[in-house]
């Protein structure tokens, strides 16, 4: 299938935060609490639509245990977004976003998006991180934030597209040099460029792209 | 002269031996030589069949020839020479030539001739050696499998398999009701008319084709000797004979070797060198590595391997075939009266071959794992069993006793149980005997593992144990059973859980070093896409290949795997198998390492499991000690090293 730009997103984050539920519930719009525990990576991919565009999201659903990192680390490369999601009724996966995040930030390039996303907002009794702490710590760090559910399907899509949306407005803003694929982004067969920029090149206007 | 030096095998350390040991009859031929030897030794040599348009399709090119059984004294030959010139215009050259060229192959060293009829197309006949490797096959464009085999049947003892009558056995003394006693060994190749067991045919049989086909093709390079020397000897000594054995084996993967070597220059510098040239170019090989050049890389210590390339054109290796998986009532056989195993490597060689059969497992996996000594009788192992019983119970009450109030006081234990309990009710809850909610397997999974992380508290709990305990609990059936044959697993697996993952670095290092070995264009390519980290093979590894295969498939595997019987590292070579039967596809594509990794992950599901067993044993066959030498002391399966100077780090390591 034809699309004007892929998209690379990894989704990060403690094991059990529900990383995998989320990915499924995106790509297959179902949930499904009993799966295999995630050993190294796995992959799914879906065609959205922006701006009237194809977009297909080529997204790398990554293992949490601390012990994987130093292989979770070479999948960042290239990532154009990331989901880094914690579990709302778990505080210890809150409390390590900051690892997380340093992680990303030293082994993805400076430009990928990165969308905070706190899972499992449908066991709200069992909540032991408000929403107004994600929301503080996505701001701190200029994350996009969102709060959602795998189990519901409460703002995945949105979460996912959100960050798509974000990607493809830096395009348009010529922050990314988008014939070199580092960023994460592939130009398809139906990808010519929009009128308003995001052409390949370094003259790209309003470019910002050194990492 | 000059150019037969190219193909002897004077430094080749097998080679070396097998002359000192026997130095007094062996004799290298050279041309000084080679008129008096050939007189001399025209006398006797007989071709009782022959048969023209014979051809090997390694490449979509076929190239044709003769092939023919030469009888001398009382020892058959078989020689398949192709034929020279007509295959010019497929772009295979001399080297081609004489890389396929089957030169007078003694049937004392031909362990079986397998037979494809197909009902359309050419029939053919694969030729398997003693030692393991094939011939490619040999297609007979106007017929003539029958009259081949039949003419065989009247030199040679030519058994048609009882498993596969398209296989028969040559030399095979063993009657099919005598199978029982293949334990012992006996040795396949026994010399049965006590003729040489070496080439001594006439040469000027060989050259036959040769002379036959003089069409100018052969610019200068006609009178200088195409054929490798090998040495000579009269008398017959057994031990000779399984020296010679040795050689041959050798000589067949060093010839390949320094042709394939010679192909990559072919392939890198321009056409139409002539022999000479060549000569000085596989010189230039054996000085130190050129690192603007590709061959160069392949340097002499590569020299007793086959080029992947080459491998692949040629199909040339096959491992023995795969055997139905071993019964009880086999099985009995390998034990005597007390229940000891009475030879381990008989057995654990037929369980390489063949597997389990279900029901066997759960007698057999304690003995491969060495839970139990294979010298243990039955009443020694269901005493164990019990001592271990209760051994178990005592770890298990340690964190059994832990109260709830003592638990809040222990974070490390707290977050081990949640990180367990998260992960069981996540491992192979699509498998009936863990399926459905509240089901107690999955909770006997859990108390397995949280005892396993107080019995080696060090290493604790990391993701990928639940793989490789679940079908072991399934086996077993038995908690402390599947405990300690999981401890078992863990001496030697552990290391890939450890918190630096140095188990899992050694063993991608080796797998880069062997893919390096065998692979030498694949390995150039990786390492141009700057994939020589292999992360792309890290779950095939940590998990056993868990995860690519099918339930039961997976138990075969394993149960391979730890016969640790071509190699203690067979999964190693079975990623190189797998990586290598796809490599035209990765390096086609061009694939970097995203897509590489995504293109591994999706073979999950779709590895054919026997062929890849197959590659993998021919291709540690191929690698020998070599492959072996590239494989750190230490590298998980094997038991740590004492050093602690395990892992060596290379220079393309990411991290």
């Amino acid at each position: 299938m034809s699309y004007a730009y892929l998209f690379k997103y990894i989704i990060i984050g403690d094991t059990g935060v529900g990383k995998s539920c989320l990915l499924l519930q995106f790509t297959d719009k179902r949930f499904q609490p009993v799966h295999d525990l995630t050993i190294g990576v796995e992959f799914g991919a879906r065609m959205i639509t922006i701006d009237n565009k194809p977009i297909k999201l080529q997204i790398w659903d990554t293992a949490g245990q601390e012990s994987f990192r130093s292989i979770t680390r070479s999948y960042y490369r290239g990532a154009a977004g990331a989901l880094l999601v914690y579990d709302i009724t778990r505080r210890e996966t809150f409390n390590h976003l900051a690892s997380w995040l340093e992680d990303a930030r030293q082994h993805a390039n400076a430009n990928m998006t990165i969308m905070l996303i706190g899972n499992k907002c449908d066991l709200a009794h069992r909540r032991a991180v408000s929403t107004e702490e994600g929301e503080q710590f996505a701001k701190e760090h200029g994350l996009i934030f969102m709060e959602a559910s795998a189990k519901t399907a409460q703002n995945v899509e949105e979460a996912f597209i959100k960050t798509a949306g974000t990607i493809y407005k830096k395009i348009q803003d010529g922050v990314f040099d988008v014939s070199n694929e580092s960023y994460g982004i592939k130009v398809g067969y139906g990808g010519i460029p929009g009128p308003s920029g995001g052409r390949d090149g370094p003259s790209a206007a309003g470019g910002s792209c050194c990492s | 002269m000059l150019d037969s030096e190219i193909h002897d095998l004077s430094d080749d350390a097998d080679y070396a031996a097998s002359l000192q040991q026997g130095s007094a009859s062996v004799m290298l031929c050279n041309d000084s030589t080679k008129e008096s030897s050939s007189a001399s030794e025209l006398d006797g040599a007989e071709i009782v069949y022959w048969k023209d348009n014979v051809a090997i399709h390694p490449t979509q090119f076929a190239i044709s020839g003769r092939l023919k059984l030469i009888k001398q004294g009382s020892s058959l030959f078989m020689t398949w020479i192709p034929y020279k010139g007509h295959n010019a215009d497929t772009g295979l050259s001399d080297k081609d030539r004489n890389l396929y060229t089957i030169r007078a192959v003694p049937f004392t060293e031909i362990r079986s001739i397998r037979r494809h009829t197909p009902a359309l197309g050419w029939q053919y006949i694969i030729v398997v050696l003693s030692s393991g490797l094939a011939h490619p096959p040999l297609y007979f464009y106007s017929g003539g499998v029958k009259e081949f085999l039949a003419t065989i049947k009247q030199h040679v003892l030519l058994v048609r398999s009882a498993e596969d009558a398209n296989v028969f056995l040559v030399n095979d003394f063993q009657s099919t009701l005598q199978r029982t006693l293949s334990s012992l060994e006996l040795p396949r190749a026994v010399p049965l008319a006590h003729g040489p067991s070496n080439i001594s045919v006439d040469e000027s049989t060989l050259n036959e084709n040769e002379e036959r086909n003089d069409n100018g093709v052969n610019n200068g390079s006609v009178s200088v000797p195409q054929f490798h020397r090998r040495p000579r000897h009269k008398a017959h000594d057994p031990a000779r004979d399984l020296s010679i054995q040795v050689l041959e084996k050798f000589s067949l993967v060093t010839k390949f070797a320094r042709e394939t070597t010679s192909q990559l220059f072919r392939e890198n510098q321009t056409n139409g060198f002539n022999t000479n040239e060549r000569r000085t170019q596989i010189q230039t090989n054996l000085d130190p590595p050129n690192s603007s050049n590709v061959a160069g890389k392949i340097s002499d210590e590569n020299s007793a391997v086959p080029d992947s390339q080459e491998f692949d054109n040629l199909s040339l290796v096959w491992g023995k075939p795969r055997e139905p998986p071993l019964d009880s009532k086999e099985w009995i056989t390998f034990l005597d009266s007390e229940g000891r195993v009475t030879d381990s490597e008989a057995m654990r060689k037929r369980i390489f071959y063949g597997g389990l059969d279900h029901e066997l497992r759960n007698e057999v996996w304690g003995l491969l794992l060495g839970y139990y000594t294979y010298d243990s009788t039955y009443a020694e192992r269901e005493f164990l069993k019990s001592v271990k019983k209760s051994e178990y119970e005592n770890i298990k009450n340690q964190w059994l006793s832990i109260s709830p109030a003592q638990a809040k006081r222990f974070t490390k234990f707290r977050e081990r149980k949640g990180l367990i309990e998260k992960d069981v009710v996540r491992t192979d809850r699509s498998i009936s005997f863990y399926e459905g909610d509240d089901n107690p397997n999955v909770n006997v999974l859990r108390d397995i593992l949280l005892t396993y992380s107080f019995y080696n508290f060090d290493l604790g709990y990391c993701q990928g144990m639940s793989d490789l305990l679940s079908p072991i609990l399934f086996v077993m059936d038995d908690e402390s059973e599947a405990f300690w044959c999981f401890v078992a697993l863990m001496e030697r697996l552990g290391p890939n859980f450890n918190r630096d993952q140095n188990g899992m670095h050694s063993q991608l290092f080796a797998l880069s070093k062997l893919v390096e070995l065998l692979d030498s264009s694949l390995h150039n390519y990786f390492k141009q896409r700057d994939c020589l980290n292999y992360f792309f093979c890290f779950r095939w590894i940590l998990i056993q290949f868990k995860r690519e295969f099918e339930y039961e498939k997976t138990m075969i595997l394993w149960e391979v795997l730890w016969t640790h019987y071509p190699s203690e590292h067979l999964h190693l070579y079975v990623c190189v198998a797998v990586l290598k039967r796809y490599r035209n596809k990765i390096m086609g594509e061009e694939m970097d390492f995203d897509s590489l990794l995504k293109f591994i992950n999706e073979l999950s599901g779709h590895i054919d499991l026997d062929a890849t067993l197959r590659d993998a044993e021919a291709l540690s066959i191929c690698a020998g000690e070599e492959g072996a030498a590239r494989i750190p002391p230490g590298t998980p399966p094997s038991l740590p090293v004492d050093d602690g100077s395990v892992y060596i780090q290379h220079d393309d390591e990411v991290l």
